[in-house]
């Protein structure tokens, strides 16, 4: 399958990765159980009437995909993919609420409206007047990996620039009720995410967005080579076997990978396979962690991906993300190995280019 | 009149959110779709919960919003002719 | 790469009956299935109608056999038509070869999370609504009934979702990353939704009229439907029967406004112009449409300037069955599939009902009677809010 060249990206996050020049330095704490996103002044990137409407993963969804447009200085895109697993929340919500608490009296539409799942692609469709392409994946872990299996897969169809990204917004309301759900936890700092005995995660959100190309250019940072989720693996083993499976497709074995950047998110069950799996991924590869740093969502392994490509194109591998292994000499190949839930596994392969 | 076209202002811009818009340079007159504040037909929806909500007014056809809805003077007058507000 | 896609099973659960077989049954004697609400709790209950299938949640979790206390509706919709399909394909999901699951939906848990949210803050009764409100949640209960499935995903695209995800299971068989997909969508009534469209001001209490100058509007549904497609090369080695072949498909954006379509139907046009690019057809070989055909003003005349800019003056024969089935949004698309695969196979076209005058400034009259007629290929299309647009177009094999 053709590769994907990344010329441009963007993410707002729980850490203060929408500034340009942050690289791991100063790393923002969760607030108890849960992350906010670190968000800029929305009034720099999109117009006053269009932003009067929108919600906040509407704000961080077009505000991310403009800038990556902006950092690929592309001047059109021949296809818009979004992966969100709960859409927007915070407007699904308002309208619910409203009908409830008015007996579906003086309901307005704008609300439901910005409710629909696709209501990000769709904003930069229309902003961009983009007329092509456009997919909106809403499927838990696998949100954001649907997207960039079919941008590889769109390549391959003669599409040329592909802007691909994942949302992920939380409201307080949403924050409360997985507390009460018991789904969350204050984690012990002091202790690497994946040592954590803790029954829960910390919850957060964020939005990233890439500007995919079919061709190198100047303007290349990294290239994904692949994807491939595995849904309810079976065992350790089973999620193992097809992980080396996956690597030959690319002709590369684990010593080949460099840094291994796995999807620890604090719940000792939801970890137990990737802990089971730790120790064979050891050898010749530095073991990094990111949800400690960007907290637990559907598209989390789309703030995977720009770690990736950031160490890539950086070349060097920040101290407080390792867990375990060695100092890579070189940044060539990173692989995400990602999990949500204990059920939705994935791996993404990035390489230098 | 007057103090009925500056209420409806100010609940327009609270319902509409409009408040970092540019809600000084809408006068009584001025056009509130199209040119001027460039509502479409989402607000068109909205002004029509708001006549609802507030006046009690009930427009079935939203196609009967394009007359009434084209300035502030003309919302108040039909609120007034409509006994209301 | 381009190995031939066939459809090979079908499933639908609907306003017109609980399988395809009864669907069918309802089609052939032009009967609609919208009526008076029972089901659904909503204020408007007497003031509006909607395609509601009649049977309760008990009902539906004894035809499922399966009554676990978290699934909703939309869920056992799902899992009911896509077991039918699987059942009808005669495919098995244990032979080796890699079988996907691409469903589709827009209003997921909602109908469930809409009678708890409240109490949530205050009881600890239901607060798994919270793990099935999602909409991967019931993709994923499909894929544990269906069994070994080795690719799942979900798309949202509002009322085009279901097309999008036959279009994509084709994708993915031509391009070898599965063998065969189970393709589809699912959307239950909600209050949420009801009111949602409410607020929009585009229903019509009475019976919905498709392309008919009086139209006022749409009348919402429910269901879900599936299809189970196969390349020729994992259809071969089971030997197995082709119903329809799907040869072409194609997504683009209208850009032009977030819920309405533009006047001219641009993305409309794009959508159907690449579609028959792809299958390599001129518009003259298409036999009968398939609209997306709401009811509502705004759609039926944008689709049908679409419908002139591609097709001239050699319009095909044409009709929407949302007047049957009401508009079941994320389902839409996969429910006319199967109706497109329907009149393929019997080479009738189910009529447009509630028709009686055209609209003056298009002058096109749908087929408003049933006709048995010779039709070799199908388009159907599916429009969704967000400019989203998409065509699908069906071979008879």
């Amino acid at each position: 399958m053709t590769k994907a060249y990344i010329n441009g990206i963007s993410c707002i996050s729980a850490q203060n990765t929408i500034d340009d020049s942050w690289y791991f330095d100063t790393i923002t704490p969760a607030n108890g159980d849960y992350f906010s996103a670190i968000e800029p002044s929305y009034k720099d990137h999109i117009a006053p009437n269009l932003i009067r409407r929108m919600g906040r993963a509407i704000k961080m969804g077009v505000t991310t995909a403009n800038l990556a447009i902006i950092d690929a200085d592309a001047q059109k895109v021949d296809a818009i993919i979004t992966g969100t697993g709960l859409g927007c929340f915070e407007d699904s919500e308002r309208f619910l609420l409203a009908m409830l608490d008015n007996n579906e009296q003086f309901l307005t539409p704008t609300s439901f409206i910005q409710s629909t799942h696709n209501t990000v692609g769709s904003q930069i469709a229309l902003i961009m007047k983009c007329h092509d392409y456009n997919f909106t994946y809403v499927h838990r872990g696998f949100s954001f990996e649907s997207c960039v299996l079919d941008a590889l897969m769109l390549f391959e169809e003669g599409k040329e620039t592909i802007l691909v990204g994942g949302i992920e917004e939380h409201t307080p309301n949403f924050v409360t009720l997985n507390r009460r759900a018991l789904k969350l936890q204050i984690q012990d700092t002091t202790m690497p995410i994946h040592q954590s005995t803790s029954n829960g995660v910390q919850l957060s959100e964020g939005s990233t967005f890439f500007l995919l190309s079919k061709h190198k250019s100047d303007k290349s940072i990294a290239a994904i080579d692949g994807i491939k989720t595995l849904y309810k693996p079976k065992t350790s083993e089973d999620i193992f076997e097809k992980l080396i499976v996956f690597l030959k497709l690319y002709n590369l074995t684990l010593s080949d990978i460099d840094v291994t950047l796995m999807g620890f998110c604090g719940n000792q069950h939801f970890d137990k396979y990737l802990n089971e799996l730790l120790p064979k991924l050891t050898t010749n590869t530095a073991i990094a962690s990111f949800k400690n740093l960007c907290g637990e969502f559907y598209t989390a392994s789309a703030f995977a991906m720009w770690v990736a490509t950031k160490l890539i194109q950086k070349q060097q591998l920040p101290q407080s993300i390792v867990i375990a292994g060695s100092e890579p000499k070189h940044i060539k190949h990173v692989l995400v190995i990602n999990q949500y839930g204990g059920v939705n596994y994935s791996f993404m392969l990035v390489s230098q280019c | 009149m007057d103090a009925l076209i500056e209420k409806l202002k100010k609940q327009i811009i609270e319902q509409l959110n409009l408040a970092e818009v540019n809600p000084d340079e809408v006068s009584a007159d001025s056009p509130l779709f199209g040119e001027g504040l460039g509502l479409d037909s989402i607000d068109a929806l909205e002004l029509i919960v708001l006549l609802e909500k507030h006046y009690g007014i009930k427009i079935e056809d939203p196609k009967d919003g394009k007359v009434i809805f084209q300035s502030l003077r003309t919302m108040a007058e039909y609120i007034k002719a409509q006994g209301k507000g | 790469m381009s190995q031939r896609v066939y459809i090979t099973g079908l499933g639908m659960i609907s306003a017109l009956g609980n399988t395809v077989s009864e669907g069918f049954l309802s089609l052939s004697q032009s009967k609609t299935g919208i009526g008076k609400i029972n089901h659904l709790t909503t204020r408007y209950k007497e003031e509006f109608l909607a395609g509601e299938i009649n049977l309760s949640n008990k009902d539906l979790a004894d035809l499922v056999k399966d009554s676990n206390p978290e699934y909703n509706r939309n869920t056992y919709l799902a899992m009911i038509a896509a077991k039918e399909a699987v059942i009808h394909s005669g495919i098995d999901t244990k032979d080796g070869l890699r079988t996907g699951l691409i469903s589709s939906t827009t209003v997921a848990g909602m109908g469930i999370t809409e009678l708890y949210y409240k109490e949530l803050f205050e009881k600890t009764d239901h607060l798994s609504v919270i793990d099935t409100h999602d909409c991967g949640y019931s993709t994923e209960r499909i894929a544990d009934y269906i069994g070994n499935v080795d690719y799942v995903t979900t798309i949202s695209t509002a009322c085009s979702s279901a097309a999008n995800a036959i279009m994509l299971g084709c994708r993915m068989i031509k391009h070898g990353q599965l063998d065969r997909v189970v393709v589809g969508g699912v959307d239950a009534l909600s209050k949420f939704t009801f009111n949602g469209f409410n607020t929009l001001m585009i229903l019509d209490r009475e019976w919905c009229k498709p392309f008919d100058e009086n139209r006022k509007g749409l009348n919402l549904g429910e269901g879900a439907a599936f299809l189970v497609i196969e390349g020729e090369e994992a259809l071969n080695k089971r030997q197995g029967k082709p119903l329809t072949e799907i040869i072409g498909y194609a997504n683009a954006n209208d850009a032009y406004h977030q819920t309405a379509s533009s006047p001219e139907g641009y993305g409309a046009t794009l959508a159907i112009q690449q579609a028959l690019a792809m299958s390599g057809l001129n518009p003259s070989q298409v036999d009968y449409i398939n609209m997306h055909g709401t009811g509502t003003p705004n759609n039926d005349l944008s689709e049908g300037m679409a419908t002139v800019a591609v097709f001239g003056n050699q319009i095909p024969k044409f009709s929407s069955t949302k007047a049957y089935t009401g508009h079941t949004l994320a389902a839409a698309a996969s429910i006319e599939a199967v109706i497109s695969v329907l009149s393929l196979q019997h080479q009738t076209i189910f009529p447009n009902l509630n028709f009686t005058t055209p609209i003056a400034s298009l002058n096109l009259t749908p087929i408003h009677e049933l006709l048995k007629t010779p039709i070799n290929i199908v388009l159907s299309n599916s429009f969704g809010f967000g400019g989203n647009c998409s065509s699908l177009l069906f071979k008879k094999v």
